[in-house]
């Protein structure tokens, strides 16, 4: 338990990483679906090449 | 699906991308000075705002993927059946955001890693049941049975949830664990002022928002992701 | 010529008959449920090497464990059964409603567990040292088997469909039967210490609530993972 003394603990430091979990996550997806969306693309106008 | 699927980005979700991002850019100020600092925890209190909008949003996500199966059984198009795979991805990754968030805030909070509170606990076996949904899809190749047995597991899966829940307060309530310093019903043991309740309402709707975007960006790669599928079976004929 | 249809409880009559007279002829199932249950304690008596104390607090959790291991084999090897030389499909071709298949599944892996967890119980009565004759403890015994059995008997069905069967039941089961044996270890721990009877009510309603609901789900689900 946090003793309480004067004032709130110190605990900027978890907020960051926990921030940085969230956003990071958060980017890490976006970035993802970005990629995936790229090669599948890439994917699609090959095969569509390929048909003709 | 028709052959030819590829369309525009709709005009909506275009618009939708930008208002997400400002949405977050608004939160993120309202969490950081917005919000007030909180007496007792300090800093590390501010998590509290988007680890539980990803938890709003995780569960939210996973209902979107009871209703897409629901749909599915009943109407047996595919397109329902990429909603749900699509519901489900994102459920996993915003529970996941929601229990690493959690445990990092009750580091210093309650002085473990991780407290058996019953939020903490459900949403990690949620975060089980559809990861054994993923496992499920895996192994199964005809599409037409995997998109049936998803639908399926995934309504089961959802509808444990609330049983999990109760049953893990009622082991709590009656032999309070002595791990860690939590008791048993006090995640965010703080009190909540009018301009944390703000900042608190706001980042829901804000990941609302983004979940929808999110949701749509991947129901839209899914339907790709099916097209082309299609166009290499094809392709093989030849 | 006109195929009378027998009734529903002949039905599922008939599939209990039929599962428990296949299982009569080798009993390797239940050798086999039996043997890993044996050894699953076993194991628990060396991974938690306890005290007499100790041993009555943790009776109920071992229980359940070896109870929920030993019972995937049991789910398995009974669907896998229907597997075989496409029994399944005899099965749905004989003019009875879908869902005696379901109960009567469920009913043979339902007495198979029993049969397991009957034996289980002296045997870990003689090993640990502890008392198991209860009313009570046999009553969530078979309020969690219940419920164990009923999703069970479902996704095996589903499992038993998937290249990855052996391996996937286990991982769908365990995480959807999570409420019934964290009441039923609750409820049994409780009636083995003697706690009075409105403290292990709550245990009891939920596990009762998991069943009905769990029951319910599975027999409407059953239709859509077998239909062909």
């Amino acid at each position: 338990m946090i003793l309480i003394q004067d004032g709130p603990a110190e605990t900027t430091g978890f907020m960051i990483l926990g921030y940085a979990v969230i956003f990071g996550v958060l980017l890490l997806h976006v970035l993802s679906l970005s990629l995936r969306k790229r090669n599948l693309r890439r994917d699609y106008d090959l095969l569509k090449d390929l048909e003709k | 699906m028709k052959n030819d699927y590829l369309d525009e980005t709709p005009q909506l979700l275009k618009v939708l991308n930008w208002i997400s991002v400002l949405l977050l850019l608004i939160a993120s100020w309202m969490v950081f000075f917005y919000a007030p600092l909180e007496a007792v925890m300090g800093q590390v209190q501010r998590v509290f705002y988007f680890h539980v909008a990803a938890g709003w949003l995780g569960m939210a996500a996973f209902f979107v993927a009871v209703v897409a199966g629901i749909a599915y059984l009943i109407r047996r198009t595919a397109k329902w059946d990429v909603l749900g795979v699509a519901a489900v991805e994102l459920g996993l990754i915003y529970m996941f955001v929601n229990i690493v968030s959690g445990s990092i805030w009750a580091r210093p909070a309650w002085n473990s890693w991780w407290t058996w509170d019953p939020r903490l606990v459900t949403a990690t076996v949620m975060e089980l049941v559809y990861l054994a949904y993923l496992m499920l899809r895996q192994g199964i190749e005809e599409p037409e049975r995997r998109a049936r047995f998803g639908a399926v597991y995934a309504i089961l899966g959802f509808a444990t949830v609330p049983l999990t829940f109760f049953s893990i307060r009622i082991w709590r309530t009656i032999h309070p664990v002595v791990i860690g310093s939590g008791d048993a019903g006090a995640k965010g043991s703080f009190e909540m002022t009018s301009t944390m309740l703000q900042t608190f309402m706001f980042s829901l709707a804000t990941f609302t928002v983004l979940g929808i975007v999110l949701l749509w960006h991947r129901y839209r790669l899914g339907k790709l992701e099916a097209q082309v599928e299609e166009m290499r079976m094809e392709a093989l004929d030849y | 010529m006109e195929i009378k249809s027998p009734g529903f409880l002949a039905s599922i009559k008939a599939i209990l008959w039929k599962d428990i007279a296949i299982e009569w002829r080798s009993r390797q199932m239940l050798s086999a449920m039996m043997i890993f249950a044996l050894l699953v304690i076993l194991i628990f008596n060396f991974a938690l090497e306890l005290d007499a104390r100790a041993r009555i607090n943790v009776t109920a959790g071992v229980l359940w464990a070896t109870f929920a291991f030993a019972g995937t084999l049991g789910l398995n090897r009974s669907m896998a059964i229907e597997k075989e030389g496409d029994a399944l499909d005899g099965l749905l071709l004989a003019p009875i409603d879908r869902s005696t298949i379901y109960f009567g599944k469920l009913l043979g892996n339902l007495l198979f567990m029993f049969v397991v967890e009957l034996i289980t119980l002296p045997v870990y009565s003689v090993l640990y040292n502890v008392n198991l004759f209860n009313a009570g403890l046999l009553l969530v015994i078979v309020l969690g088997s219940l419920g164990y059995a009923a999703v069970g008997t479902l996704l095996a069905s589903m499992a038993v469909q998937a290249r990855t069967r052996d391996l996937l039941l286990p991982v769908l089961l365990f995480p959807v039967v999570i409420p019934a044996l964290v009441a039923a270890i609750r409820a049994s721990s409780g009636f083995l210490s003697g706690l009075e009877v409105e403290f292990i009510m709550p245990s009891l309603n939920l596990l009762i609530a998991y069943d009905l609901v769990m029951l319910a789900l599975a027999y409407m689900f059953f239709d859509f993972v077998i239909e062909e």
